[in-house]
């Protein structure tokens, strides 16, 4: 081992501070010191010496506490005197034995509370930090509104640090797009800096403090102790907002302008504070754009032209020349960014393609279906081993939790629908010469993510619909006594293991009249025919009805209720009308949250196995004789607690031959449609298990009653039946 | 012993308004012949035309940052040993760390007043002469 290069670099350290003619290290020398004590340490690892890399190590911190006011000079000097001294011994240690055998810890522990006690006396935070340099602290008690001797510094301040924040606006639309980009944060720093810096000069404190939090702030995101996230964006557009504000005052002030109010900052500066000590994960952008048309801050022709003005050299962000351009406010602009980064994910959320997840949750389902063969596998229980029975229990319930968890992967809130719905409307409402207002409740009500572009379709007709037909103009709304502007609400909630959305105006309503009219002229009921109203409300959802007088762009080409009736039935959604003449119209549509799986109740009759939907369930019962109630002519009908329920019977549905044909000896299951209770007759119940809904292919999906099958855990296929259809059936009968 | 205050110091800051304020102080000082850079490219430039004796410089600048301005002069074999005093509001370690590493010739923390500027600049100057 050659430790010569080692020594050399020790003793020119060793040397240098011997010529030394104060007893303190100044600047160039500590510099020159680390960058040798560096190498030092370097080739003390190299060549295994821990000692000396070690010792090194620990000298370097303390000239690094030197070089900072850390510890006093004089003091600084005294221990690196001892331990440039040790150095020297260690490295002769090595260089004649190869390693060291005296003992450094008493000095190493004296330099750590030697440094440790300077630090004590002297946290990091940045403030005491710039007041350890020797320099007089800030006046604090200097009021915000500083007298300024030099009033053209001022007014120099004043320009220059405007034009400085309106770069911030700028830049920080690049950062929303890159928050990885350290040059963009760089870009935004740079001008709080530079403000902060003189308004310390100018003794203007409330500037000078909220700027050196800002900067405190972007310090921390660039090094990425807090992530870009679009609250942080946020709060520094709303900082940056706030300095120009009170930029803007001093100027006035200046100018001999009335300066208003005071401006309070604490509010700021508690969410910056905030902001800095919560950590959370970047999250991912996307491009921008037709956020920014859908949300009508700019239109389609905007959008072109800036796009293009953006490709001319120098080529700009699009964001940047909406807002050089004047097109957009950078509010706006940077809302758009945020809402379209919010779609894909929150903050702690990674993206993930669909497909994959659909496959999981297919792969999890095939799963599910395969434990329960192995479950009721003849030959594993008639092994009568407890051990297997307990392991397959474990399995059953490891697997059902899993395919819990992995379905609700997929659930998002209606919410971007909703939003989708909202820009609809305005648009079409400009289009027609309307003013509507859009309400939206229960926006974080979950579905399927598959369901969502699948229930898109029939919503926009219902609101398409809503504003061609059900709103009048602002006129006609005068005239009936009503606000100019109407309201179209969009409402969303669970109900019975569906999503309900109801699209609601407070329009003319359904014109029952003209309706009848109309279906009488075409045939579809008689002149005769007495009809209540909800009935007439739904003559509209059959085929080839339309009220509309004159064909809009909007709606009425001949696509009538009837097409959004059936898209949402083929969802196994349902579909309802309410109105009321001059108060307006509601559409109430039901929709399954998944089109995944379905928790099931599985009920047999005769040889046949059904699966119930457990969420349209009541109750089971074994009802006395006395109960059962059957009046010639009439419905059979059972006594449940007190409500008499129509009995359905599922073998006559179905025409199978039960076992049980009295309801005292089979089972009744009372189950709930849409608006009514009923109770279905069979033979026995089974079991209750989540299965795998399977479609049943082309032919068979319009059957009613059935809405899907499904493998049953016993390798069987077992028909999921649809309460609503069922009592459908039992009432044409 | 008093310094020359016939030293021409150059004032590298990309904020206009600090460089008047730097000015202003160091004419407090009795300094009086003063040039001005707003970053460290345009400084470089200064120093290729011109002897300057003395560097003030902003940490924190576009295009090149006071640190690299500091390696950039400290690598030119004729400004090795110019005064380079940096002027910053991050008394973070890292920065002035690094800067004393890079060979700064010492730091000054904003806000400073005239007194407190004057004292370095002495300091580094007669740092040199010894």
């Amino acid at each position: 081992m050659d430790y010569s290069e080692l020594r050399q670099e020790v003793d020119a350290i060793a040397s240098s501070f011997l010529f030394l003619e104060k007893k303190e290290i100044e600047i160039p020398l500590a510099g020159q010191f680390l960058n040798q004590l560096e190498e030092a340490a370097t080739r003390a690892d190299a060549l295994g010496a821990a000692e000396v890399k070690r010792l090194a190590g620990a000298l370097s911190q303390l000239l690094e506490k030197v070089v900072l006011d850390g510890v006093d000079a004089e003091k600084g000097y005294g221990l690196f005197e001892r331990g440039i001294v040790l150095l020297q011994a260690v490295v002769d240690g090595y260089c004649n034995a190869g390693r060291y055998d005296g003992n450094m810890e008493d000095f190493m522990g004296e330099l750590a509370s030697g440094i440790g006690i300077a630090l004590e006396a002297q946290t990091t935070t940045a403030p005491n930090a710039e007041r350890a340099s020797g320099e007089p602290p800030a006046t604090e008690a200097t009021p915000a509104k500083a007298t300024v001797q030099d009033e053209s510094l001022l007014r120099d301040f004043i320009t220059e640090g405007l034009e400085y924040i309106g770069e911030i606006e700028l830049n920080i639309l690049n950062l929303e797009q890159e928050p990885e980009n350290k040059d963009y944060i760089n870009a935004i720093f740079r001008p709080f800096h530079s403000v902060k810096g003189v308004a310390s000069f100018l003794n203007l404190d409330k500037i000078r403090i909220l700027a050196h939090d800002l900067e405190t702030l972007l310090d921390k995101a660039r090094n990425e102790a807090i992530a870009i996230t679009p609250e942080l964006i946020d709060l520094i557009l709303d900082g940056s907002d706030t300095l120009k504000a009170m930029i803007g005052q001093l100027r006035d002030e200046l100018e001999g302008r009335e300066a208003g109010e005071e401006i309070d900052t604490s509010d700021i500066i508690r969410r910056v504070k905030l902001a800095e000590t919560c950590a959370e994960q970047p999250r991912q952008p996307k491009k921008l754009g037709t956020i920014l048309v859908e949300d009508g801050v700019i239109n389609e022709s905007d959008l072109e032209v800036a796009l293009e003005r953006s490709q001319v050299p120098p080529p700009r962000k699009l964001g940047e020349t909406l807002i050089s351009e004047g097109m957009a406010s950078p509010k706006d602009v940077s809302r758009g960014l945020r809402k379209q980064a919010q779609q894909v994910t929150d903050s702690n959320t990674i993206r993930v393609d669909i497909k994959k997840l659909d496959d999981l949750i297919d792969m999890v389902g095939e799963l599910v279906i395969t434990q329960s063969m192995i479950r009721q596998s003849d030959t594993l229980q008639s092994l009568g081993d407890r051990k297997i029975v307990r392991d397959l229990a474990q399995l059953a319930s490891i697997t059902s939790e899993l395919q819990r968890s992995s379905t609700v992967l997929r659930m998002i809130p209606i919410k971007q629908t909703f939003q989708r719905m909202s820009r609809l409307v305005r648009d079409l409402a400009k289009g027609a010469g309307k003013l509507i207002n859009v309400e939206t409740v229960g926006e974080d009500t979950e579905i399927d993510r598959n369901m969502v572009d699948e229930i898109y379709n029939p919503l926009v007709h219902m609101i398409r619909n809503a504003v061609d037909h059900g709103m009048e103009s602002p006129e006609e709304r005068i005239k009936a006594g009503k606000p100019e502007k109407g309201t179209i609400k969009l409402r969303a909630f669970h109900r019975g293991g569906n999503i309900v959305l109801e699209i609601s105006d407070d329009g003319r309503g359904l014109n029952r009249e003209k309706i009848r009219q109309k279906a009488v002229k075409n045939g579809m009921i008689s002149a005769s025919d007495n009809l209540t109203d909800p009935e007439l409300n739904r003559l509209i959802l059959l085929p080839g009805f339309s009220t509309a007088e004159k064909i809009t762009d909007i709606s009425g080409r001949g696509v009538g209720m009837d097409v959004v009736k059936q898209a949402v039935e083929k969802l196994r959604g349902k579909m309802d009308i309410q109105s009321a003449e001059g108060r307006g119209t509601v559409f109430v549509t039901s929709f399954p949250l998944t089109m995944a799986i379905i928790d099931g109740m599985i009920v047999k009759v005769g040889n046949e196995r059904y699966i119930l939907p457990t969420v349209a369930i009541r109750q089971l019962i074994r009802p006395d004789r006395t109960s059962y109630n059957c009046i010639v002519g009439e419905a059979e009908t059972i006594n449940v607690m007190g409500r008499l329920l129509p009995l359905v019977r599922l073998h006559d549905l179905f025409e199978i031959e039960p076992v049980h044909r009295n309801p005292w000896e089979a089972t009744l299951v009372v189950m709930e449609g849409e608006k009514r209770s009923k109770c279905l007759l069979v033979d026995e119940i089974l079991g209750k298990e989540e299965v795998v809904i399977k479609n049943l292919g082309e032919s068979l999906k319009r059957i009613k009653g059935v809405s899907g099958g499904a493998i049953l855990g016993d390798g069987n296929v077992g028909l999921i039946l649809d309460p609503e259809g069922l009592f459908e059936m039992a009432e044409s009968n | 012993m008093s310094v020359n205050k016939n030293l021409k110091i150059l004032i590298v800051d990309d904020f206009a308004t600090m460089r008047k304020v730097i000015r202003n102080l160091l004419k407090q000082g009795g300094f009086e012949n003063i040039v001005e850079a707003e970053d460290g490219v345009a400084a470089l430039k200064v120093l290729q035309s011109q002897k300057v004796d003395f560097i003030i410089s902003d940490w924190n600048m576009p295009n090149m940052s006071g640190l690299e301005l500091l390696k950039a002069v400290r690598g030119a074999d004729d400004l090795k040993e110019l005064p380079f005093l940096m002027v910053t509001a991050e008394a973070l370690k890292d920065n002035v760390v690094a800067a004393v590493k890079a060979g700064v010739s010492n730091y000054i923390v904003k806000p400073f007043t005239a007194e407190v500027l004057n004292e370095k600049i002495e300091k580094i100057v007669k740092g040199m002469a010894a």
